[in-house]
């Protein structure tokens, strides 16, 4: 059985010179995101990023369109370097990293305005990943300021708020939801119905509000498993629906 | 003659998340702080209510209680402030809200308006200015509170009874049961999985029709009621 050559120990100083050379977890995985990037043929121009920063990180609307006026709003305070971390993130959420998605948003993001569509997706992860629920809910308050037509923040703070106990403010985050929701919106309207008619049927034993809008969920996405079993509970003699 | 010794307890739950586990252990401290012997003597915040002193309710504690519980009693059952109880901020709020992130001033949207607002008012002079403060910091007291699963903040420093201690052990050891061993992808996660699993619970109908959220909140208010009794009589007894 041979030996391991023994290795020569360094100095103090030389070790953590050579610590601090090593690249952290969320420079490794800025470099992978890069790598990504690169793969796909991503090259960041002054002639290109915002068209790139809409194709990636908003391919769709209206939150296109949100992400274009906080671009022409910003323009000057943006760039390349700003369209470069948007689109390392987008990697990140691909990948479903949620550490690393904090991690990128608190270290890249705040030399730059805040942007209402981004901390709507990132407080998501700092609530149900994180589960800092006060750090999300200040975000998501930003985000009903300043996109008050989009649903999502308002079903989030209702959801919150029924987690935190608080089924009234949870009734009136669900209902304001519900005004926003649009029926293209299947998923999120499904969940909006079914969530406000839970709510109220743990507030007051409303069942028949809350079989509505258990249907109404159910109209939007029929194959929706909880929202067809609750609608059997409610129909039947139970005084209590799992939620 | 045999005098009768404080027995050791261990339970073992499954919790979320470490701050939980910690506010889980508070919360039994609070609980005990409340519970009479079986002989009908008052508990430990009955005898701070009635004399006044913490100290003397402390003497009811058995000699073998650490020094950091017996601190931590001891703050439980100062006197409360004729101003705003802000150390419901630092209390678990029974199991309604043991798993709750711990929140204080910073997040609190309630006060936060109330103070806005009276600020923007205008004030015949400054004593009339100090005393609508004063009652805002009643109101305050006595206003459910939506970061406290709506209960006040009066009802959260009064702590819980014996009957949410024998909830709160019912509602941990389903808890255990349900989530001891399943892999979650993150705290926030489990956290939220936990939230949901409690807010169901409250909510379930027991004996007699109540909720679990009812026998809590009226234990608690049938707790304030002792409690206003024992300060009237200390106070008529002085």
């Amino acid at each position: 059985m041979s030996r391991k050559p023994r290795k020569r120990k360094r100095p103090r100083q030389a070790q953590s010179r050579q610590r601090s050379r090593m690249p952290s977890v969320y420079q490794r995985n800025i470099h992978q995101a890069d790598d990504i990037l690169a793969g796909e043929g991503v090259e960041i121009r002054p002639d290109n990023w915002q068209q790139l920063a809409l194709d990636w990180f908003v391919p769709n609307e209206p939150e296109r369109g949100e992400l274009a006026r906080y671009i022409a709003d910003h323009e000057p305070e943006l760039g390349v370097s700003w369209a470069r971390e948007l689109l390392r993130l987008e990697v990140f959420f691909q990948a479903r990293d949620y550490a690393q998605i904090i991690a990128h948003y608190d270290q890249a993001f705040s030399r730059y305005p805040r942007c209402a569509l981004v901390e709507m997706w990132v407080a998501d992860q700092i609530f149900r990943h994180a589960g800092d629920f006060w750090r999300a809910r200040q975000m998501y308050r930003y985000v009903v300021d300043h996109l008050p037509y989009h649903p999502k923040p308002y079903y989030e703070l209702g959801f919150m708020s029924y987690l935190l106990g608080d089924f009234v403010g949870a009734l009136g985050w669900f209902n304001q939801a519900a005004e926003q929701v649009t029926d293209d919106d299947v998923e999120m309207g499904a969940r909006v119905f079914y969530n406000r008619g839970m709510v109220r049927f743990a507030l007051d034993s409303d069942r028949e509000a809350a079989i509505a809008d258990v249907q109404e969920a159910l109209r939007r996405k029929p194959d929706y498993p909880q929202a067809k079993e609750a609608l059997r509970g409610l129909r039947g003699r139970v005084r209590w629906v799992p939620w | 003659m045999v005098k009768s010794h404080p027995k050791t307890i261990t339970k073992s739950y499954w919790v979320p998340t470490e701050t939980a586990g910690e506010r889980v252990f508070w919360m039994s401290l609070e609980f005990s702080l409340n519970r009479r012997s079986k002989a009908g003597q008052p508990s430990i915040a009955e005898v701070a209510w009635s004399s006044g002193s913490a100290d003397e309710a402390l003497l009811e504690l058995p000699p073998v209680v650490p020094e950091r519980i017996r601190r931590e009693a001891q703050r439980l059952i100062q006197p409360w402030p004729d101003s705003r109880y802000t150390d419901a901020y630092r209390r678990s709020g029974g199991i309604l809200n043991v798993f709750t992130p711990p929140w204080g001033e910073e997040q609190d949207e309630v006060w936060a308006a109330m103070a806005a607002e009276w600020k923007a008012q205008d004030f015949a002079n400054d004593q009339a200015r100090q005393e609508a403060f004063l009652a805002l910091e009643q109101q305050w007291n006595t206003t459910p509170h939506p970061f406290f699963a709506r209960l006040t903040p009066a009802q959260v420093m009064v702590c819980g009874g014996p009957h949410e201690a024998e909830l709160a052990d019912e509602f941990l050891r389903r808890l255990t049961r349900m989530c001891d061993g399943r892999p979650f992808q993150s705290e926030g996660e489990a956290l939220i999985k936990t939230l949901m699993l409690l807010r169901g619970w409250q909510c379930q109908p027991r004996k007699g029709g109540r909720t679990v959220l009812d026998i809590i909140v009226s234990e608690r208010n049938e707790l304030l009621a002792r409690r206003d009794r024992a300060l009237n009589e200390s106070a008529n007894s002085r």
